[in-house]
């Protein structure tokens, strides 16, 4: 057992570094091909939109960045969050990492970057809690000649310099797919999303629809679980009691899968393959439970935590006056049955999202672990 | 002997009077899970009514403690924070050790104790409005929560300590049969108690049990402390369901506790109310919660099911008391 534990995380850490040195060659580059290169882990980043000129941001350092972060308080912005503060220790040349909380509030972190730019902030990195509050604010800053950089979750419009994000469409149409050949055509299957009425669920969820289009899957329920165990656990339990027979679980995000196992458990009914994400709680539940049941399966696409260091060093290349994609738009690699052993951390809580740029220490020390 | 004339009517009023006695929300308990097991016949399984009595152990065991903080005339929006802080303090001490099981309970019980004797304190002596009291309160207690874990909650419970939120015992949940332990001790303490005739009292009319020579404060800062502590068990029972922390665990008690309880039939002005109606309550709550999730419906019509059928249930049996009144 140890042999094999210490493999793993051999295996992910030669992965990681193997991602590492290619965010590097990527960083360097000023051409931007679409991205066939791995970005930090195994994803790969690919572009959309024009190329942006550096030349009008060009600037002397040292730099002051600004990141308005959305909110804090769940384990992806923790992750999110130790990344860009751990590549801001590394940039000789950024003087200031400012970070600003909005606390979940729309209203607050629209004067969080209104604070930002009253002080004369070089670039804004940017969580956005609304896509559309914080647009007029980001342009302002924009005409005002700061770099603008939004990421994790879309800004409407293009008044911003650059956009960095996974395409949850096409993340909700992979997911679709998988769980399609997992379940087989005529299947019965429900649907968690996250918090009620986000767009980041609606988008994925659209594109699942798409992929199972054609088929004579039958999607039993979609609910809203809130992206927690607990909420996800007793929204199944109520899904088994309306129908015993559920062939799969699709999933934008891994607490729900994880919840919703551990309600099949409960009900003593065989686990079903399964999507979601990066989230270590399904991956451990997945290393437990394989064996015990052979139609468990996982298909999960991560949410890179490390999207903000993409973010940063994006910011920092319009400022040395280097061109770079409007859009970047990450894309995780499938985690499945086969590769799971190289994500899983058996060592590590459930919280963590395991597609981290940060090495086993830092994620022990940042958890406690 | 009563002639068939007056029979009917006689009758009538005394089903009226056991229902008003028990709490209407009875009639909605039994009224909504018949019509959800006649929508989704799903809702009339064994397992489902376990499943269903199973979940409503976590909102009951957090609203028999806010009905005390209401019958005193205040309320305690805290619960929150304090399902939150017992969540992630429980798995941090007992990070799945069976030797640290006892101090992970006791450690929570401990600071939801402190928790509710702040809030007394700050209601009682300060003169702080409860809600902006435990409104303050479930802001540090969140904001504690955060620095505590630094945004990244570690630990799991003791293997043992799942038997409370998952087991099983003589056919029924664990979880349910600690709710109900709890409520029927609240209403022992409640209805055959000096202190449960103050906390009447002191709601209904804080200057005039003054007068009599009850110690409002003190009575005041006990419920408090009895909110506080259940909403810690709660956050036990439910952590014990569950098995690992999250930080935004509480949020969802911060209403649905409140709601159980008034639907339950107990004033928010203090003074009027039972623990026995807010099991009522309790059940009603997760009844409907359960019966919306079945439904194909979406989330935005779950929302408004949700809350037409709260408005619903509360104005019927306002009707069914009025009625027994003036009958």
């Amino acid at each position: 057992m140890a042999s094999d534990k210490d493999r793993f995380v051999y295996t992910r850490r030669q992965a990681l570094r193997l991602g590492a040195a290619a965010l590097g060659i990527t960083a360097a580059a000023r051409i931007f091909p679409a991205f066939a290169a791995d970005a930090i882990s195994s994803a790969t980043i690919s572009t959309a939109g024009e190329t942006v000129s550096g030349g009008k941001y060009k600037k002397k350092g040292p730099y002051r960045i600004g990141f308005s972060n959305g909110f804090s308080g769940n384990t992806w912005r923790t992750e999110c969050l130790a990344s860009i503060k751990k590549e801001a220790g590394q940039q000789k040349d950024l003087a200031d990492l400012i970070i600003v909380d909005g606390q979940g509030d729309i209203t607050k972190q629209v004067n969080d970057i209104e604070s930002l730019i009253s002080q004369n902030v070089d670039a804004i990195l940017c969580i956005a809690n609304s896509g559309s509050a914080v647009a007029p604010v980001l342009r302002d800053a924009t005409k005002q000649g700061i770099v603008t950089v939004p990421f994790n979750l879309p800004v409407d419009g293009e008044a911003w310099t650059a956009y960095i994000g996974t395409d949850p469409e096409k993340k909700g149409f992979a997911l679709g797919k998988w769980l399609r050949e997992a379940v087989g055509e005529s299947a019965k299957i429900v649907a968690l999303g996250g918090l009620p009425g986000n767009s980041y669920t609606a988008s994925a969820w659209a594109g699942a629809k798409k992929a199972l289009d054609g088929s004579n899957i039958q999607v039993l329920a979609f609910k809203d679980a809130s992206w927690e165990e607990d909420k996800a656990k007793v929204v199944m339990a109520d899904l088994i009691a309306a129908y015993p027979d559920i062939d799969g679980v699709w999933c934008d995000g891994s607490q729900d899968g994880a919840g919703a196992m551990k309600a099949l458990l409960a009900a003593k009914k065989p686990l079903v393959p399964v999507t979601g994400d990066d989230y270590n709680g399904l991956l451990k539940l997945y290393m437990e439970q394989a064996a015990n049941y052979p139609k468990f399966k996982i298909g999960l696409l991560s949410e890179p935590t490390w999207e903000s260091v993409v973010a940063l060093r994006t910011a920092l290349k319009f400022l040395h006056g280097e061109d770079a994609p409007k859009k970047q738009i990450i894309e995780p690699k499938l985690i499945t049955a086969e590769n799971y052993k190289s994500y899983v951390r058996p060592d590590l809580p459930d919280g963590v999202f395991v597609d981290s740029d940060l090495s086993d220490d830092e994620l022990k020390q940042l958890f406690k672990a | 002997m009563t002639t068939g004339a007056e029979s009917l009517p006689t009758h009538f009023a005394r089903i009226l009077a056991l229902v008003n006695r028990m709490g209407a929300v009875w009639i909605a308990v039994i009224a909504l899970y018949v019509v959800s097991g006649l929508v989704s016949p799903g809702m009339f399984h064994v397992d489902q009514v376990l499943n269903i009595l199973q979940v409503s152990a976590f909102l009951g065991v957090v609203a028999t403690g806010q009905t005390l903080a209401l019958l005193v005339g205040g309320i305690d929006v805290s619960v929150a924070g304090v399902v939150t802080m017992s969540n992630i303090v429980s798995t941090s001490v007992m990070v799945g050790h069976s030797e640290t099981m006892l101090s992970g309970i006791a450690i929570c019980l401990l600071i939801a104790a402190v928790v509710g004797l702040i809030n007394g304190w700050m209601i009682t002596i300060l003169r702080v409005t409860p809600l902006v009291a435990t409104l303050a309160m479930n802001s540090i207690l969140f904001g504690a929560a955060l620095v505590y874990t630094g945004g990244a909650p570690h630990g799991t419970v003791s293997p043992g300590f799942l038997v409370f939120g998952q087991g099983h015992l003589i056919g029924l949940p664990v979880s349910t049969l600690c709710w109900l332990a709890i409520a029927l001790a609240m209403v022992w303490l409640t209805q055959k108690t000096v202190f449960g005739r103050r906390l009447y009292a002191v709601g209904a009319n804080p200057v005039a049990a003054r007068l009599v020579g009850i110690a409002v404060r003190r009575t005041v800062t006990a419920a408090y402390i009895l909110s506080s502590i259940m909403a810690a068990l709660g956050g036990l029972l439910l952590t014990s369901y569950i098995g690992s922390p999250s930080l935004g665990i509480g949020d969802q008690f911060l209403l649905t506790s409140i709601a159980a309880v008034v639907v339950g039939g107990t004033a928010l002005n203090g003074g009027v109310g039972s623990i026995f109606a807010t099991i009522g309550g309790t059940l009603f709550i997760t009844e409907l919660n359960s019966f919306t999730n079945i439904v194909s419906v979406s989330t935005g019509t779950q929302f408004v099911l949700q809350g037409a059928i709260i408005a619903l249930s509360v104005l019927l049996y306002r009707l069914i008391g009025a009625k027994r009144a003036v009958s």
